[in-house]
């Protein structure tokens, strides 16, 4: 917990010495506590004080990795509950279950999802190992599951098949999930003796917490939570209570990453794992287990995932070049708009669903809007004849007509001029005319 | 951060109008006045019954329940040097939209009220003040110091004591204006909660300089951390600083129609 | 030590807002925590699904739509067979045809329309207009006007337009209205005020703050739904306390993901299904955003959403 100016003040000498800044050693304790001074600044303070006191300073969330080389993940390191008071730092992780029996039919649906997406390339990052209790099978599944450029996670509380797993997949940073108020002592053991990750699972969120306190009594604190409950709503009030406790109320034992597995509260359900791996992107799962991930749940969970931790202050921005659309040719005519990715994709999918074959063409814009680049004179007929150059437009397209945003219909005369031969002609001001536009333009 | 809150002055038995209506229990003036505050952007009202030896806690259970009876429950603070008074209102008293304030303890003869508020679950103004006027602010922290540890020390929590640094008048006491507002800014450090009666700053001001000194004095309280003012709702002028000044704290989300509402 | 639990019940509430009548009204809002936070107090009223169709009938070239509706000939038919659509609360007639940049339906056939789809179904009822703001000035009045007695949710009314959809429909025929902003939560909460001073009562009018698919900006409509919820919670901002209603499927089923066919990128798998995905996910994200209720098309999707609001309420 959170120390509070009552707690700090009890550490102080209480002497009122003023040789702080502060008239009185409430006054500062309380300055303490609300982070406006530093511990440091009492000279009186004992030693085992100050330690208390920046133990409880530490970051509420530990920032934790697992993975190994490629496949390295970063998890927790959050400090906020919402992503407009600061930037979420550690996006989410997917992984899909695995059991021995059902491996090689899920690693199939797996690599067939690999992709690129606004500079980010998307696939499932982690292999969740169930343990079905036969030791021998498990093993291997984990040979199996090393080799395929993902991270792994071992659910597995038998703490014999956990070492020997560990034996063979240890260099690979697994997760080990299987502490659970029975069996943490020795699994602690485990997780430190093999320097992973220790993920734990209870029964319920109070069980949870006291494991937690537990293994960190041990002097472990990799810690992952799983906070999987019996149901979708028990997982959803522990995902957010855990996160909250840690952020909020500053309770540094539930200060870890999480696991939800949402298979196991909505088992055959494929559709309902979408809804529910999309619910915790936005609250609180760091690492989100589900049974498929075939091309269908990646698009919309993985773009929202991309969305969420994007930085506030940072907007996405798509890289310049010709995107050719309902299958363009050199012959067909050009459409330019920004780099900013929002705006990209609003537009391209207006063009799309136009179904007329046009070369959208991207230029550098720094990632802003239509009207913000513009203002900024980064969307001006110089940067985009500069564009055309760099991207060899008239090289590669043979078609002359460039169409720009209504919304920088001012560019037309300029671009004429600095774009000789071309005819520039002005879209709608806003991309839900396009469909029409194109239409009527064809 | 919460939004500033309004604590509205205007029911006080000072007005000839509002003791006559006590003394008669004639709900009408009242129930004008805190209709006025309300509309006006007041939160909570205030109830000051004078010191009220007599008939005090009849004349408190009558008050709160006449104001939240017909206002939706509205948060009230209650303020009378009778005690028995305020724990009277207080046993009437609906918390749905708030708990009630107890105005106010001091670290003095009134430090009890504190207790008062802490066996009540109540909201105290603690006036960091004993007898007279702090003469520095290393004494108002001293009162401050004394009344946080004694209301700790009963269960309540820091947020429901409402320090008071003491407004002073500007008229006699100019020199001290940076004091109050540097204490404010302490109290904020502190994480603590603050209120004040504002209008003694412009207290025997000309009535036309009045708002003008009142709301350059909010202002420049809230941007030491002052959360609460008792004060006038019906002043205009002071009430668009003072939500201006939540605009720019962003207590308060904008909108173009934000002074309108 | 034990986990203390701080739950975060606010004294603020979100506004009740009732559509529809009789046995099959619904209330959305009235909660006091923060979205589907049930375990920090009960959650009174669910939110709700409702299902869009549209003055055209259907989306016929999704096959799981085309046989759901199959048999239905009539609009009246359609809207039935939504309202029957398991999972749905009430239905969406979405005039998207009465847009003048588009089929340009008059008037009089919309009404004709939407007075078809409410005899047809017991269930409340909202209209979407032609996202055209003169127009929709014009067909909500002469819907609101038609529709009295319905206690119809017309959505929505712009800064263009609510003046005229406020004091007719809100105010002349008492039917409910939805506010209309687009991702700006300035915008929103002073539309809001303007509705307002107009005399129209909190209990008459709902919000949609904006909407966007997964993976299009999500990211904005989330901050938006954080932060309006955020201000009507702890800051106690009556201006945004209205309901929250998102009109999920336009943007879920107008994206690339749910738009590209099979032939065109046979690795992502049938269209129906990514269209489904995209139309769940979005919807959702909406729902821990804190939107009261949702306007979904496909079938699978009512089902699962509905289910995932009994599962989390």
């Amino acid at each position: 917990m959170a120390l509070k100016g009552l707690d700090i003040f009890k550490l102080t000498p209480k002497t009122n010495c003023k040789e702080c800044g502060n008239p009185t050693c409430m006054a500062f304790s309380m300055k303490v506590a609300q982070g406006a001074v530093g511990i440091e600044k009492c000279p009186y303070m004992s030693e085992e004080a100050k330690a208390t006191l920046n133990e409880a300073n530490a970051p509420a969330m530990k920032t934790l990795k697992f993975g190994a080389g490629e496949t390295e993940k970063t998890l927790g390191g959050e400090t906020v509950l919402f992503r407009h008071d600061k930037t979420f730092v550690s996006q989410s992780v997917f992984g899909v279950n695995v059991c021995a029996g059902c491996f090689d039919e899920r690693i199939a649906e797996v690599e067939k999802v690999s992709y690129d997406r606004i500079g980010e390339h998307m696939y499932t990052e982690a292999l969740n190992l169930k343990f079905s209790g036969d030791k021998a099978a498990y093993l291997e599944l984990v040979k199996k599951a090393m080799g395929h450029g993902r991270a792994l996670i071992l659910e597995c509380t038998c703490v014999e098949t956990a070492a020997a797993a560990l034996e063979i997949c240890a260099a690979e940073k697994p997760i080990l999930n299987g502490a659970t108020p029975e069996n943490y002592k020795e699994m602690t053991e485990l997780a430190q003796k093999n320097g992973v990750l220790l993920g734990i699972s209870a029964g319920d969120l109070d069980a949870l917490y006291d494991t937690a306190a537990a293994v960190e009594a041990l002097g472990y604190k990799d810690l992952v939570l799983d906070v999987t409950g019996a149901t979708a709503k028990d997982t959803y009030a522990n995902a957010i209570q855990v996160r909250r406790a840690a952020l909020k109320d500053k309770d540094r034992t539930f200060g870890y990453p999480s696991i939800v597995n949402v298979a196991k509260v909505a088992a055959g359900d494929a559709t309902m794992q979408t809804a529910l791996a999309s619910m915790f992107v936005l609250k609180y799962g760091s690492i989100i287990l589900m049974d498929s991930m075939t091309y269908a749940q990646a698009l919309p969970l993985f773009g929202l995932r991309q969305n969420i931790f994007t930085d506030p202050q940072k907007p996405m921005k798509v890289e310049p070049g010709i995107y050719a659309l309902n299958g363009a040719d050199e012959n067909s005519p050009c459409v330019t708009t920004v780099d900013f990715a929002l705006t990209y994709f609003i537009v391209s999918g207006e063009l799309e669903r136009s179904g007329v074959p046009c070369n959208l063409i991207i230029s550098d814009a720094g990632g802003y809007s239509v009207l913000t680049a513009w203002a900024a004179g980064k969307f001006s007929a110089g940067t985009i004849a500069k564009s055309f150059k760099e991207l060899d437009i008239e090289g590669k397209i043979k078609n002359r007509t460039l169409i720009i945003p209504g919304k920088a219909a001012v560019l037309k005369g300029e671009l004429e001029e600095q774009l000789p031969g071309w005819t520039i002609v002005v879209a709608p001001n806003e991309a839900t005319g396009l469909v029409k536009f194109m239409k009527d333009y064809k | 951060m919460g939004k500033f809150i309004v604590i509205g002055e205007r029911i006080h038995c000072i007005s000839p109008v509002i003791k006559k209506a006590m003394e008669e229990k004639d709900p009408a003036p009242i129930l004008k006045r805190a209709e006025e505050q309300l509309a006006a952007g007041a939160t909570y009202l205030d109830v000051n019954i004078g010191p009220a030896e007599k008939n005090g806690e009849d004349l408190m259970k009558w008050a709160v329940t006449l104001l939240q009876e017909n206002f939706d429950n509205v948060p009230l603070c209650l303020d009378t040097a009778n005690r028995k008074a305020i724990e009277a209102g207080i046993s009437v008293y609906n918390r749905s939209k708030g708990k009630p304030i107890v105005n106010s303890a001091d670290a003095g003869d009134r430090i009890e009220n504190i207790d008062l508020a802490a066996a009540n679950d109540a909201i105290a103004i603690a006036l960091c003040a004993k007898t007279g006027i702090p003469s520095d602010n290393d004494e108002r922290m001293a009162y401050c110091q004394e009344m946080l540890e004694r209301g700790i020390g009963l269960g309540m929590e820091a947020e429901d004591l409402w320090f008071d640094p003491l407004f002073l008048v500007i008229k006699g006491m100019q020199d001290k204006q940076l004091d109050v507002l540097g204490f404010i800014k302490d109290l904020s450090d502190m994480g603590l909660n603050s209120t004040g009666g504002l209008s003694n700053v412009s207290n025997m001001t000309p009535k036309h300089i009045r708002p003008i000194l009142d709301s350059t004095t909010v202002a420049m309280a809230m941007y030491c951390g002052l959360t609460s003012a008792i004060a006038n709702p019906c002043d205009v002028r002071l009430m668009e600083t003072i939500k201006s000044a939540d605009i720019i704290k962003n207590n308060s989300l904008y909108a173009d129609s934000f002074l309108e509402i | 030590m034990a986990f203390k639990r701080v739950p975060q019940k606010f004294t603020a509430t979100v506004n009740e807002v009732t559509i529809g009548t009789g046995d099959k009204a619904i209330t959305l809002g009235g909660e006091n925590v923060l979205p589907l936070y049930s375990f920090d107090a009960p959650i009174t009223n669910k939110a709700r699904v409702g299902v869009q169709i549209t003055d055209a009938g259907y989306d016929k070239t999704v096959p799981a739509l085309a046989a759901y509706y199959a048999g239905a000939e009539t609009i009246a038919d359609i809207a039935k067979k939504a309202s029957e659509m398991p999972g749905a609360d009430f239905v969406v007639l979405s005039l998207e045809g009465a847009d003048p940049n588009g089929e340009d339906k008059s008037v009089e056939e919309c009404v004709a329309l939407a007075k078809e789809v409410a005899a047809a179904i017991d269930c409340p009822l909202a209209i979407q207009g032609s996202k055209n703001v003169e127009k929709d000035a014009v067909l909500f009045d002469k819907l609101a006007e038609a529709l009295q007695g319905k206690n119809v949710l017309m959505v929505s009314c712009k800064t263009e337009n609510y003046k005229t959809v406020s004091a007719s429909a809100a105010i002349a025929y008492s039917q409910k209205i939805s506010a209309e902003s687009a991702v700006d939560i300035n915008l929103a909460k002073q539309l809001n005020v303007l509705i307002s001073q107009m005399g129209v009562k909190a209990e008459s009018y709902v919000m949609n703050v904006g909407a966007a698919a997964a993976g299009y900006g999500f990211e904005y409509v989330a901050s938006t739904l954080d932060r309006v919820r955020g201000a009507a919670l702890t800051q106690d901002d009556a201006m945004l306390q209205m309901p929250i209603i998102t009109p999920v499927c336009d943007e879920a089923w107008s994206v690339k993901e749910s738009i590209v066919s099979e032939e065109d990128l046979p690795e992502w798998g049938a269209r129906e299904t990514r269209g489904v995905q995209m139309e769940v996910a979005t919807a959702a994200a909406c729902l821990a955003g804190g939107s009261n209720a949702v306007i979904l098309r496909h079938p699978e999707s009512v089902k699962t959403i509905a289910a995932l609001i009994a599962d989390l309420t």
